[in-house]
C-alpha cells in the first residue's frame, strides 16, 4: 500500500506539473450528465441532445420566461378570425449553416417532414404540430398554416425543438436523416462528436439575430456521468459549467468560489396511482395516501429541501397554477388518513409496490414515501427499474404506484389534457372524468385567456380533489459555474441559451 | 530459504477436523477464520446487534457524524449507518453465498457431464462456458438483470451464472484426471456403473480446488454486487447491502466521509478474510494446487 | 503450428453463431425496447408503429435475425437504432481506447505484482510474505468505483488536479492521452495486481519445489540466476494465462471506470446499447469482445511454445 501510495503521489506530482489541456481560444466547456443520442431535432427527445440542438436549430417562434410567445425565425404573424389559419412572416436574413438562405419553402418542407408519417417525428402529435392540415408558401418569406381544429396552444408549442426548421438539401444529402448532420440555422454549427466524451459546436458568423449571436468561438459539451468527477473537474478548472445535483450544493457553499445558478423548473414529481387497479380504484384510498404524505419531509430528503411543494401544474406556470396550499390533503394528517383507509375498507392497510426509475430524486422519494405510507399500514415494496423497463411499464400501465417526473409544458393544454384526459397519450394511470375531458376541449378551443383559465382551473381542481395523483414537488434545476462565467441565466423556457454569456479572463 | 511444507499424504476433506486444525495453526488461516466468523455472527444476530430499524429515518439527524447515539453516524435519510452495516452483512453474505452456490452447483453438474460424456456434449458445454467466460462479468450480470428485472434474487442469479465457468472447468479437469487413473479402469472392469464411480472418486478430488475457488468467488460476488449498485441495478432500496451503501454514499463522500469509510471497511474485511482463508486452505489442502 | 491456428479460428465460427443467436433471443425477451427509449413520454401507438416499421422491428423475428447476420458476415454490423451511426467503426475507435487502457493496466499490475510475488514466494510464510499478501489483497478488496472517486477527490482537493476532460488519442497528443489514461489504469492495475501477485507466488512456489531447481542449486549456480533464469521463466506460464484472461475481461469490463473518468471505451458503448435495447450495438459489441477474447487466448497459447519449448501444437 505504501509503495502504491508513493507511486501515486509521484505520479500525481508529475502530472500536476504538466499543464492540463489549456482551453484554446474563447471556449465554454460544459460538463453534462448524459450522452447525446444524435441531433435530429424532429426525432430526438433526449435531454442531452436537446441541449446541443438548442444551439444549432431555430423554430418559428420562441417562448420567454413568462410564457409569452416571441419572434424567432418568424418576425411577425397573423391569426385568422376563426383561429384556424396562421400566417408567418419570416426574417429576411436567415442562413442555414450550408450558407443557403432560408425561405418559406424550407418552412413548408420542415413541417411536411414533421407530418410525414414515415418519419415518426415527435412533433407529429396533438401537443405540437399534429393539428396542421396544410402548409402553403405565400411568397418567399411568408408561409401560411391551416389547422384542422382550433388549438390555442398551437403557437407557443411551435417553439419546441420538435418543430425546428431544417435544411431540405442537408436532409436529402443524408438520406433523410439528420441524426449526425447539421441542417440548422442556429448561432452555432455542429462540430466534432466523440460519443461518450464530447460534442463541440462552433460559432456561426452568419447568424441572423445580432442579440442571439454566439459569444464563444465554441461550446464543448462533455459527457461526465459521474457527479463527483463533474464537480471536481469544475473545481480544478477543467470545465466552466456543470449540471449539478442538490447534494453538491452543500459542498460548494463553504469555501469554493463557485457560482450556483438555478431556476424553478416546470416539472413536477409525484406518486401516480394506477386507478384501474384495486385498491386505487377507490378515491378514498388515494385521498388517504395524499393525507399520509409529508411533502416537506420528502423534499428535505430527496431534494435537500430545495424544491417547492406543488401540484401537477406548478406555480412556475403562473396564473394557470392552482394553489395547492389551500388543499387540506396537501398537509400531512395521519389520523384523517387512517380514518379514510378504514372508510375505504382497509383499516389494516394493504400491500403494494412502488415503481421507481433510475433518477436519484425519484428513487429517494420512493424510499421516503415507503416509510410514510407505513404509518397508515400500507406496506410498500420498492421496485427499482432500469430505464427501458420503467418506460415500458409506464406505457403498459403496469404498476400500482409509480413515481414520475413529468414536465408540465408551457401551456395547461399539455399539463392537463396530455396527462389526465381520457385519451391523453400520457394518461398512464387510466384516469377518466367526463367533465375534465369536456373542459380540455373547451380550453383548447377558445382564445379568451380568462375563459381558458376558468376552464383549466376547474379541471385542475377536479383532478386534484379526486386525488388522481399525489404530486409532491416542483424541483429546482441547478448548475454550478466557475466565477468567470457571466450572463448565464437559464429559465424553464430556455435552459440552454448561451447568447451573451461570457467568460471573464 | 525456508523449507516448504511436506505435502500432506492423505488429502483431508474440508470440514474434516484435521483441515480446520491445520487452518487454525496457520496464522493467516486463523485471521481469515476469525474475520469470517465475526461477519457471520453479525449477520446471524443482526436483529440483536442493530440499534435501529434499517429503514427508520431520523429527519433531524441527517448526515450526522459518529456519536454515542449513532455509532457509525447517519446517512442522508438520517438512518443509522451502524444498523445498516449490520443488516448489510446479511444481504451481502446471502448474495455472495447463494450466487456462489448457484455457480458451484451448476458448475459441478456441467463439469461432470462434460468430463464424463466427452465428445460432442463436452464440446458444446465447454463452448457455452467459453462464451460466458469471454464476456466481462459486470456486463453479463447487467444483461441478465436487465432481462430478469431488478430484484435481490435476480442479482444472485446473475452473479451466479457469471461464475459457473470457473467451477465447471475445475470439475471437468478433475474428472479427466480421475478417468485416466488406473483405479477407475479397474473399477470399471468389476462392472460398477461408471457414473457412480465418477461421482464417488471425483467428488473428493475436486473438493479441495472447489472450496478454494468458492472462497475467491464469494469475494468476487460481493464486489460485482457493489459495481452493479454503482450502475443503479444492484440491491433494491431500502434494503442495505454494503455495495449499495457505498455507491449511494459517493455523493456525500466529502461532507460525510463516514458513509464511505464504514461500508468500505466491512467490504475490505470480508473480502480479505475470504481471500486469506482461501489461500490458507489451498496451502493446507494441497500445496500443489494452482489457482 | 499454422494448422493449429487455423483450426482454432474455425472453432470461432460456431461460438460466434451461438453468441449471436443467444443475444438475439435475449434481446427479444428483455422488457422494454429501443422505440420506448426513442419516443419516451411522447409515444403514441401511431408513432410506435412508424418506428417499428422504420427499424424493421415489425418483420418476423427469424427474418430480422437473418437480415442482420447476412450483413454481419460481410463485415457490416449495421447502424445503431438509436443514433444511426455505423456500429463497426464505432467499435473499432473504442477498441483502441479500451485496448490501451487494458495494456496500461497490465503493465502497472506487473510492475507492482511480479517483484512482490517473487519476493513473497522466496520468503514464504515470513512476515514480509504476509504483509505483501495482505497489501495485494487490499487492492482487490476495494470496489474500484470507491477507490477511483477517492483518487479524483484527493487529486482535486490536494493538488488542484483533474484529468483532462477532452479525450485525445494516443497518437494525437501523447501527453494529454497519458494524463487521461494513467489514473484509470492505475486503479484497474492495482486491482489486477492482487491476482497476478498471487499467481506469481503460487507458481513460483511450485517451480521452486521441482527437482531441477535443486539440481541447479546443487551445481552451485548463483541464487539470482537460479531464481530468474530458471524458476521465474518456468513459472510464467500460469501468469501469462491469467493475463490473457484478464485482458479479455478488460474489454468492456471497465465500464465503471470509464464512467468515472469519462473515457469513451467499449464498456460504456455496450452498456448504453444494453440499456437502450439497441440491438445492433449490443450484438456488435458482444461478438467483438468474444473475438478479442478468443484471439488473445490463442496468442497466449502460442506464447507458451516460446516460454516452454516442450509445448507444441502439431
Amino acid at each position: 500500500m505504501k509503495k502504491l501510495f508513493a507511486l501515486l503521489l509521484a505520479l500525481s506530482m508529475a502530472l500536476a506539473l504538466v499543464p492540463a489541456s489549456l482551453a484554446e481560444g474563447n471556449v465554454l466547456r460544459y460538463g453534462t450528465e448524459t450522452e447525446v443520442a444524435g441531433f435530429d431535432p424532429h426525432t430526438i427527445s433526449s435531454h442531452a441532445s436537446l441541449r446541443v440542438m438548442a444551439q444549432v436549430y431555430n423554430q418559428l417562434v420562441d417562448v420567454d420566461e413568462d410564457l409569452n410567445v416571441i419572434p424567432e425565425l418568424a418576425t411577425s404573424w397573423e391569426i385568422s378570425e376563426d383561429n384556424l389559419t396562421y400566417t408567418f412572416h419570416l426574417a429576411d436574413n436567415v442562413y442555414f449553416h450550408s450558407g443557403r438562405k432560408m425561405t418559406a419553402e424550407d418552412v413548408k418542407y420542415s413541417y411536411e417532414r414533421i407530418l410525414n408519417p414515415d418519419l415518426g417525428a415527435l412533433g407529429n402529435s396533438a401537443s405540437y404540430a399534429g393539428g396542421v392540415a396544410s402548409v402553403e408558401v405565400v411568397d418567399e418569406l411568408t408561409v401560411k398554416m391551416t389547422l384542422s381544429a382550433v388549438n390555442v396552444a398551437f403557437l407557443s408549442s411551435q417553439s419546441s425543438s420538435y418543430c425546428s426548421i431544417v435544411d431540405k438539401d442537408v436532409v436529402e444529402a443524408n438520406e433523410g436523416s439528420l441524426l449526425r448532420a447539421d441542417g440548422g440555422t442556429g448561432p452555432y454549427t455542429l462540430g466534432e462528436w466523440v460519443p461518450d466524451n464530447h460534442v463541440t459546436v462552433n460559432a456561426y458568423d452568419k447568424y441572423f439575430d445580432e442579440a442571439g449571436k454566439a459569444s464563444f468561438d465554441a461550446i464543448e459539451f462533455y459527457v461526465m456521468t459521474d457527479a463527483s468527477s463533474r464537480l471536481n473537474a469544475l473545481r480544478t478548472g477543467e470545465v466552466d459549467l456543470i449540471v449539478a445535483d442538490t447534494a453538491m450544493l452543500e459542498l460548494v457553499k463553504a469555501d469554493d468560489p463557485i457560482q450556483v445558478i438555478s431556476y424553478q423548473t416546470r416539472d413536477y414529481v409525484g406518486l401516480f396511482f394506477n386507478v384501474e387497479r384495486e385498491p386505487f380504484t377507490n378515491p378514498l384510498v388515494r385521498q388517504a395516501i395524499n393525507y399520509a404524505l409529508n411533502r416537506e419531509e420528502i423534499i428535505d430528503f430527496a431534494y435537500n429541501g430545495t424544491a417547492a411543494v406543488s401540484g401537477f401544474i406548478p406555480a412556475s406556470l403562473g396564473h394557470w397554477a392552482v394553489d395547492v396550499g389551500e388543499k387540506d390533503y396537501y398537509t400531512q394528517n395521519i389520523e384523517k388518513a387512517k380514518q379514510l383507509m378504514a372508510e375505504a375498507g382497509y383499516p389494516n392497510g394493504f400491500e403494494t409496490v412502488i415503481t421507481v426509475g433510475l433518477e436519484d430524486g425519484i428513487r429517494d422519494m420512493g424510499v421516503v414515501a415507503e416509510q410514510q405510507l407505513a404509518a397508515i399500514g400500507i406496506k410498500a415494496e420498492i421496485k427499482n427499474e432500469e430505464n427501458a423497463e420503467y418506460i415500458d411499464d409506464w406505457k403498459a400501465h403496469n404498476f400500482d404506484i409509480m413515481i414520475c417526473h413529468n414536465g408540465a409544458g408551457s401551456d395547461p393544454n399539455r399539463g392537463v389534457a396530455f396527462f389526465f384526459s381520457t385519451t391523453g397519450s400520457a394518461n398512464i394511470q387510466g384516469y377518466s372524468n367526463a367533465r375534465v375531458d369536456e373542459l380540455c376541449v373547451l380550453g383548447a378551443a377558445t382564445t379568451n385567456e380568462a375563459e381558458r383559465e376558468a376552464y383549466y382551473h376547474e379541471a385542475i381542481n377536479i383532478i386534484l380533489d379526486e386525488c388522481a395523483t399525489a404530486t409532491v414537488a416542483c424541483p429546482m434545476a441547478y448548475f454550478l459555474a466557475s466565477p468567470a462565467l457571466q450572463g448565464y441565466a437559464p429559465n424553464a423556457s430556455n435552459t440552454s441559451n448561451f447568447a451573451g454569456v461570457t467568460l471573464a479572463k | 530459504m525456508k523449507k516448504t511444507r511436506q505435502p500432506v499424504k492423505q488429502r483431508p476433506l474440508p470440514g474434516n477436523e484435521s483441515t480446520l486444525r491445520l487452518l487454525w495453526q496457520d496464522p493467516m488461516g486463523r485471521a481469515g477464520m476469525i474475520g469470517i466468523g465475526l461477519i457471520i455472527i453479525m449477520a446471524v444476530f443482526a436483529p440483536w446487534i442493530a440499534r435501529y430499524d434499517v429503514a427508520q429515518m431520523h429527519a433531524r439527524n441527517r448526515l450526522q457524524g459518529p456519536s454515542a447515539q449513532f455509532w457509525f453516524g447517519t446517512d442522508n435519510f438520517g438512518r443509522d449507518v451502524f444498523s445498516r452495516i449490520v443488516y448489510g452483512a446479511r444481504v451481502s453474505l446471502v448474495v455472495g453465498i447463494v450466487a456462489v452456490g448457484i455457480a458451484a452447483g451448476f458448475g459441478y453438474l456441467l463439469g461432470m457431464i462434460a468430463g464424463f460424456f466427452e465428445g460432442k456434449t463436452e464440446t458444446v458445454i465447454m463452448m457455452v462456458m467459453d462464451i460466458i467466460f469471454a464476456f466481462p462479468s459486470i456486463l453479463l450480470a447487467l444483461f441478465i438483470v436487465a432481462a430478469l428485472g431488478t430484484s435481490i434474487v435476480n442479482t444472485m442469479i446473475a452473479i451466479g451464472i457469471v461464475n459457473i465457468p470457473v467451477f465447471c472447468r475445475t470439475v471437468r479437469a478433475s474428472v479427466k484426471t480421475v478417468k485416466s487413473t488406473d483405479y477407475i479402469a479397474n473399477a470399471r472392469s468389476i462392472g460398477l456403473k461408471r457414473m457412480s464411480i465418477l461421482f464417488r472418486h471425483v467428488t473428493p478430488n475436486v473438493m479441495a480446488p472447489f472450496t478454494v475457488q468458492a472462497t475467491l468467488a464469494l469475494s468476487g460476488a460481493i464486489l460485482t454486487e457493489a459495481s452493479m449498485s454503482f450502475l443503479g441495478l444492484g440491491i433494491q432500496p431500502p434494503n442495505p447491502s454494503w455495495g449499495s451503501m457505498l455507491s449511494d454514499a459517493r455523493k456525500y463522500m466529502e461532507q460525510a466521509p463516514w458513509l464511505v469509510i464504514f461500508p468500505a471497511l466491512f467490504i475490505i474485511i470480508t473480502i480479505l478474510s475470504f481471500n486469506i482463508l482461501g489461500d490458507a486452505l489451498r496451502d493446507v489442502l494441497d500445496p500443489k494446487l494452482k489457482l | 503450428m499454422r494448422d493449429y491456428i487455423i483450426r482454432r479460428l474455425i472453432m470461432l465460427i460456431p461460438i460466434l453463431l451461438g453468441i449471436s443467436i443467444a443475444i438475439f433471443v435475449v434481446m427479444q425477451l428483455i422488457p422494454g425496447d429501443v422505440v420506448s427509449g426513442i419516443l419516451g413520454i411522447e409515444q403514441t401507438p401511431e408513432l410506435r408503429a412508424m418506428w417499428e416499421k422504420k427499424l424493421g422491428l415489425d418483420k418476423p423475428l427469424v427474418e430480422q435475425y437473418f437480415s442482420w447476420i447476412g450483413k454481419a458476415v460481410t463485415g457490416d454490423f449495421g447502424e445503431s437504432f438509436r443514433t444511426g451511426a455505423p456500429v463497426f467503426p464505432e467499435i473499432m475507435s473504442r477498441f483502441k481506447i479500451s485496448a490501451e487502457l487494458a495494456v496500461l493496466a497490465c503493465i502497472i499490475a506487473w510492475i507492482i505484482a511480479l517483484p512482490l510475488g517473487v519476493l513473497s514466494s522466496l520468503k514464504r510464510n515470513s512476515v514480509i510474505d504476509r504483509i505483501v499478501r495482505v497489501v495485494a489483497l487490499m487492492g482487490v478488496s476495494i470496489p474500484n468505483f470507491a477507490s477511483a472517486t477517492l483518487l479524483i477527490l484527493f487529486l482535486a482537493k490536494g493538488f488542484n488536479y483533474h484529468t483532462p476532460v477532452k479525450y485525445a488519442g494516443l497518437f494525437e497528443n501523447f501527453g494529454v492521452n497519458m494524463q487521461i489514461m494513467l489514473l484509470p489504469a492505475l486503479v484497474l492495475g492495482s486491482v489486477m495486481a492482487g491476482s497476478v501477485m498471487r499467481m506469481t507466488r503460487s507458481s513460483m512456489l511450485e517451480v521452486l519445489r521441482q527437482d531441477y531447481i535443486k539440481a541447479v542449486r546443487a551445481k552451485g549456480a548463483p541464487e539470482r540466476v537460479t531464481i530468474f533464469r530458471h524458476a521465474f521463466k518456468n513459472s510464467s506460464i500460469p501468469i501469462v494465462t491469467l493475463v490473457g484472461m484478464q485482458i479479455g475481461s478488460l474489454m468492456g469490463g471497465t465500464v465503471v471506470i470509464e464512467q468515472i473518468f469519462s473515457i469513451p471505451g467499449l464498456g460504456q458503448y455496450t452498456l448504453t446499447g444494453i440499456s437502450q435495447r439497441d440491438f445492433p450495438v449490443v450484438q456488435g459489441c458482444v461478438l467483438f469482445i468474444a473475438v478479442v477474447y478468443v484471439l488473445v487466448n490463442l496468442l497466449v497459447d502460442i506464447l507458451y511454445t516460446y516460454i516452454d519449448p516442450r509445448i507444441s501444437y502439431s
